[in-house]
């Protein structure tokens, strides 16, 4: 069971389509989750270096061939923080819920 | 209304943290939608196993075990490119998937293989000609049809399991 736990650095709009992409995968291209997250390629590095400061991604660069390619992946502290912020959001909904039943 | 979450002392409404919980399904749909192998993949390899059933049946040397390497390496190049995640520039995460997800799987490429193998063995036996291409066009044939059908349940099995769906 994970413990509820909102989280202010998943919960702003841009990290949040970043982080929900990435929950899903095992890794995604740079330009994947710059289409995914309708950014652009400055807007999407910002984000990127916000959420590896808070241990939340892994960002690996390597070349295929001649091109460098940029892989992002949700480390484990970034996995477990975002099922608690959704487990918390799960929670404020359910509880306005059982306030409404009960009222 | 406000919450005040003793988990986080954050206040929050519900109809926010509704919003933004329908925000995450939608992204998480989007990126399960993205690592679904495309529709014209099966079409590819039903295809691609056409020439192999008719160089089976020809038995002309040396084109026949050509083509039959040769469109193998293709549809090999093809699924190795699909299932590393190559083809979208991302790959589904084994939680998403699901332990049955790689299993359906399996079991689909299984069944193609069987039932062709048991088709074409027995219309060989049977006397019956171009046994090999009859079973591959009956592959080919599962392969287009079925193949979006398993991607459609492996689709509506993810989205469930996926974070943000209400349990």
């Amino acid at each position: 069971m994970t413990e509820p736990r909102f989280d202010e650095v998943i919960h702003a709009p841009t990290r949040l389509a970043i982080v929900s992409l990435l929950a899903a995968t095992d890794w995604a291209d740079f330009k994947f989750i710059r289409d995914g997250a309708g950014l652009s390629d400055s807007a999407l590095s910002k984000q990127l270096s916000i959420l590896e400061g808070a241990g939340y991604v892994m960002i690996r660069k390597a070349f295929v061939g001649k091109r460098p390619r940029t892989s992002v992946s949700l480390s484990k502290q970034g996995r477990s923080a975002f099922k608690g912020h959704v487990a918390a959001l799960q929670q404020i909904v359910a509880s306005a819920g059982t306030s409404l039943r009960a009222g | 209304m406000c919450y005040g979450a003793p988990m986080s002392e954050h206040r929050m409404e519900s109809s926010d943290a509704a919003s933004e919980l329908a925000e995450i399904a939608r992204r998480q749909a989007g990126a399960i939608q993205a690592v679904l192998v495309p529709r014209w993949y099966w079409w590819a390899v039903g295809l691609l196993l056409l020439p192999i059933g008719i160089a089976a049946d020809s038995h002309e040397r040396p084109y026949a075990p050509v083509v039959v390497v040769a469109a193998a390496v293709i549809i090999a190049a093809l699924s190795l490119w699909m299932i590393t995640g190559a083809y979208r520039g991302v790959r589904i995460h084994p939680a998403t998937l699901g332990s049955a997800g790689p299993l359906y799987i399996v079991g689909f490429v299984w069944l193609v293989v069987g039932v062709t193998l048991v088709v074409a063995f027995g219309l060989q036996f049977e006397g019956i000609p171009y046994p090999g291409t009859i079973g591959t066009i009956l592959a080919a044939a599962m392969l287009i049809v079925g193949g979006p059908i398993l991607m459609s349940r492996l689709r509506r099995a993810m989205v469930e399991r996926s974070a943000a769906t209400p349990r």
